[in-house]
């Protein structure tokens, strides 16, 4: 095993803050044994600590890691035996909560979602992974981004029931059919994967983004409530719905599979049409 | 500590799980100025990775559903050593939590009718579970959350600021509970994540919500904040914690690879048809079926399987038996070399369901082993063994209000213990929540409201507390948190797991001693600003004292019941069943100990008990019980 200054030198990389990280890693103490099946991966992350760097640099490891595992475990080898001040979020570690976002080889994933044997080098060839932050939002330290400014859109479409009616006794009957319409929204963890991959956003930190108006759509849709004209009326805004370039990026990034771009396709509509 | 940051507020609510944002919102309501605290991003929390669905005896699907025939199945489920006031109430009142839920916009399946739809869980009577697919958890959160939204919207209409009310803090630690010299809870002393700054709140009532004690355990369902912070807080507090020998063990986990292993593959598996095999293709569970469950449960195939379509004249299949006895029964096959290529059993319903209604019952499963093991459970069985995934045990808590014996602190939810007794049922943790989180955040209110003087923590507790939580940065070479977590995770899980034996029991508790005293020379590296060591490093000490109880309080306890299983000791004993093992804490941070008292368990109210037919009382209760008990003679049938 490498230790992590050596190996991020001869990836010459930008070291800047080489010498504490040489220590650090020297006292990691002792590591696990290396599986049977192992192949090392040279994981390289986008690093940011405003405590020692002006700018973010890269930061090359070598990680054994077996084919099933996740690049989350490479994350974590990372932390826990060479480097323990490496800084990213995590909870659920199988894909529910969306704690995990990250930018991983070019496109967002949740770490704990994509797997080593997808993302290996072809013909034999030595496998390097890059790990970055999600794009559009502050970095705070390494992969940790300030996720304020995307619960700030979320919060700004009213995401919550709203009823005028009495409140029923019981339970407000919905039939399966009116339920199954806006069921594919309310598959969504706010993960951020989706925002954070939409060009608009990039560019445009305004823009409300995807994931912001497939709570909208979650709502809109949702035969029990009474609220869709606000709700539309917030996504008319000129930060609104028509920002939407429809890349599809959002729904190429969507962890769970939602339609993110026909859910804003619909909200569209719905405001052409004046049409639930 | 010029520069401490410092908040006061009425009601101070630690963990944004399902039970804090219930307790949150209702102390909000009662016109408390209220803050929750949570380790994660809000709405992250633990909660979201329930699967199965909420329990509540609505009826919906089966109109002979009651709280009666609920609350009787919790203690069974529980052994009778439940509190039975806790699981009164929870039987009583989940319904209308659920139906709260339904108004605050969460999704439900629903039934042909429209209303909200029921599904079928081990230990339960009827299907009684509310839930979205199987992803309820993770609408509960939602729903909890938007419901935050919209009432802090409501706020700056009203008062112009978002905030007024009601505000959550996410991504901040608590490291002590503050207490004036009378004892009484003052706020709590914490950290932000990010920047590693001190802050602190005061506050005259604390609500505990911080769900459990998973990660002291190497194969475990349970996320990185499962940490028994709140379970630590308590007894550094002066508060008790009842139950803590009892750890549930999921039987169906994750077992390969070995990157997932120990994520939860939910009980509605089974509970929508799915049956558990071994290696040579048997349906084992049929050999399991424990004495005093042999009148509920089926003991041939054919009726097992009839129970699905007609379970008024059939009795339920086997392997939805309390999760207690399917971890154990799947324990012994593999240990009689019947177990699966990777060390589990055969979970299968790819034979049970047509693969579209598999994929349309269970889609979060279908695409968990699609995806991490590259196994289609439409086609082929999954491969899955016992897993950490609960503790019953928690702060003893007075059922109606959630007040720990400390003036001020109350808890509510996983950290809380008594109403699951010596095993919780599936279903029964979503209610708990929102049963005893709105309890707690009543109790809480109710407590600051009769208060003539908001307590005042000594200016020297903050400095102490300071001093306490920067202790990881000082000195050089010793261990790494990294490594002390592993070998707490390694010892719980080979000496105190889910078969126990004295001598290796006592073995754990010199093992924890001595990584003790280990874990008071750790030493971190780095700054403070978001620091995963240094946080790692404290959440140790909690760690550590919270498995000391666990320890202590499984070698006392000599009998089998629940999630307590002793090699030594195999049976049920009616005497263990009247006593409660106490467990309260002295001394400071990494230094506390453990102490464990027995306490009486207080005697089921006659009417409760007439609930249950005399033959079933006469196999958990004592002679001398139940010649006290004339009133059980005879129970309502069930």
């Amino acid at each position: 095993m490498t230790a992590s200054a050596t190996s991020a030198a001869s990836a010459q990389d930008n070291t800047s803050a080489g010498q504490d990280k040489t220590n650090a890693a020297g006292s990691r103490g002792s590591q696990p044994p290396v599986p049977e099946g192992a192949i090392t991966i040279t994981v390289k992350i986008r690093r940011f600590n405003t405590e020692f760097d002006d700018e973010p640099r890269w930061e090359s490891f070598q990680v054994p890691a077996l084919p099933t595992d996740r690049v989350l475990n490479l994350l974590h080898h990372v932390k826990w035996y060479l480097d323990g001040t490496l800084t990213f979020r995590r909870s659920c570690a199988h894909g529910i909560c969306g704690s995990d976002a990250m930018r991983i080889n070019g496109v967002n994933r949740l770490a704990c979602k994509v797997l080593v044997k997808d993302l290996l080098a072809g013909g034999g060839k030595a496998t390097t992974i890059t790990i970055e932050p999600i794009k559009g939002l502050p970095v705070h330290k390494d992969l940790l981004v300030d996720m304020e400014p995307f619960f700030e859109a979320f919060r700004a479409v009213k995401p919550y029931l709203i009823n005028y009616g009495q409140e029923p006794t019981r339970e407000r009957i919905q039939s399966a059919a009116d339920r199954e319409r806006f069921d594919d929204t309310t598959k969504c963890i706010l993960c951020a994967c989706c925002t954070t991959s939409c060009p608009v956003y990039w560019t445009e930190g305004s823009y409300f983004g995807p994931a912001a108006i497939v709570n909208a759509h979650r709502f809109i849709f949702d035969s029990r409530d009474e609220a869709a004209e606000e709700r539309l009326d917030i996504l008319n805004d000129v930060d609104g719905v028509w920002r939407c370039r429809t890349t599809f990026n959002c729904t190429d990034a969507c962890p769970r599979g939602i339609q993110v771009t026909k859910a804003i396709q619909e909200v569209k509509r719905a405001l052409l049409f004046k049409r639930v | 500590m010029s520069e401490l940051e410092r908040h006061a507020y009425d009601v101070l609510v630690i963990g944004a799980g399902g039970a804090g944002l219930r307790a949150a919102i209702e102390a909000r309501e009662h016109g408390m100025r209220t803050a929750v605290l949570c380790k994660s991003l809000f709405g992250k929390a633990h909660t979201v990775m329930a699967e199965g669905g909420i329990a509540a005896a609505m009826g919906n699907v089966n109109s002979h559903d009651s709280w009666q025939v609920h609350f009787r199945d919790t203690m069974r489920g529980g052994k009778f050593l439940n509190n039975w006031r806790m699981a009164e109430l929870h039987a009583k009142e989940a319904p209308d939590r659920v139906w709260e839920l339904e108004t605050y916009g969460a999704l439900f399946d629903r039934t042909a009718d429209g209303r909200i739809s029921q599904r079928n869980f081990g230990g339960h009577e009827y299907p009684r579970l509310a839930h979205v697919g199987d992803r309820t958890g993770l609408e509960l959160i939602r729903s909890l959350q938007q419901k935050i939204v919209s009432l802090q919207q409501e706020d700056q209409r009203e008062l112009g600021d978002y905030e007024a009310r009601l505000k959550v803090f996410a991504e901040c630690t608590v490291t002590e509970l503050l207490q004036d010299e009378d004892g009484r809870i003052a706020g709590a002393f914490g950290y932000w994540r990010e920047s590693g700054r001190f802050v602190s709140f005061e506050a005259p009532a604390v609500v505990l919500a911080t769900g459990g004690i998973g990660k002291s355990f190497k194969v475990t369902s349970n996320s990185w904040e499962y940490t028994g912070d709140g379970h630590a807080l308590a007894l550094r507090a002066g508060a008790a914690l009842v139950n803590m020998e009892f750890v549930q063990f999921h039987p169906t986990g994750m077992v390969w690879p070995p990157s997932v292993k120990g994520i939860l593959v939910t009980e509605s598996v089974r509970g929508d048809g799915g049956v558990l095999r071994n290696s040579e293709n048997k349906r084992f569970m049929f050999d399991y079926i424990p004495e005093v469950f042999k009148d509920k449960y089926a003991d041939n195939e054919t009726e097992a399987d009839k129970w699905y379509t007609d379970a008024d004249n059939n009795r339920r299949p086997p392997e939805l038996l309390p999760r207690d006895e399917v971890a154990r029964a799947i324990n012994s096959e593999v240990k009689a070399g019947r177990g699966s290529p990777h060390g589990g059993v055969f979970l299968d319903v790819s034979s049970r369901l047509p693969a579209e209604e598999i994929i349309r019952r269970l889609p979060s499963m279908h695409h968990q082993f699609k995806e991490l093991a590259d196994v289609d459970i439409t086609a082929q069985p999954m491969e899955v063994g016992p897993t950490c995934h609960y503790v019953m045990g928690g702060v003893e808590v007075e059922p109606d209000t959630a007040a720990s014996r400390v003036p001020g602190l109350f808890a509510a939810g996983e950290v809380s213990g008594g109403m699951h007794g010596s095993n919780r049922l599936g279903g029964n943790s979503l209610s708990d929540l929102l049963v005893f989180g709105r309890r707690a955040g009543a109790g809480a209110s109710a407590y600051v409201q009769g208060l003539t003087e908001r307590p005042a923590a000594a200016p020297e507790t903050l400095a102490r507390a300071e001093r306490s939580a920067l202790a990881p940065f000082d000195g050089e070479g010793g261990a790494n948190p990294y490594g002390l977590h592993m070998e707490l995770q390694q010892v719980m899980n080979d000496l105190v797991g889910i078969i126990r034996k004295s001598g290796e029991m006592a073995q754990a508790l010199e093992k924890l001693e001595a990584l003790k005293a280990k874990a008071a020379e750790v030493t971190v590296e780095g700054h403070r600003q978001f620091n995963p060591g240094w946080h790692l490093a404290l959440d140790l000490r909690n760690m550590l004292l919270v498995s000391e109880c666990v320890a202590k309080a499984a070698l006392l306890r000599t009998e089998s019941r629940g999630g307590h299983t002793r090699d030594d000791f195999p049976g049920m004993d009616a005497e263990w069943r009247r006593k409660l093992l106490v467990c309260t804490a002295s001394g400071d941070g990494v230094e506390a100990s453990a102490e464990v008292v027995e306490k009486p368990q207080v005697p089921m109210r006659p009417d409760l008990l007439d609930l249950f037919e005399y033959s079933e009382l006469e196999k958990y209760l004592t002679g001398q019980e139940l010649t006290g008990q004339s009133g059980a003679s005879r129970g309502e049938g069930s």
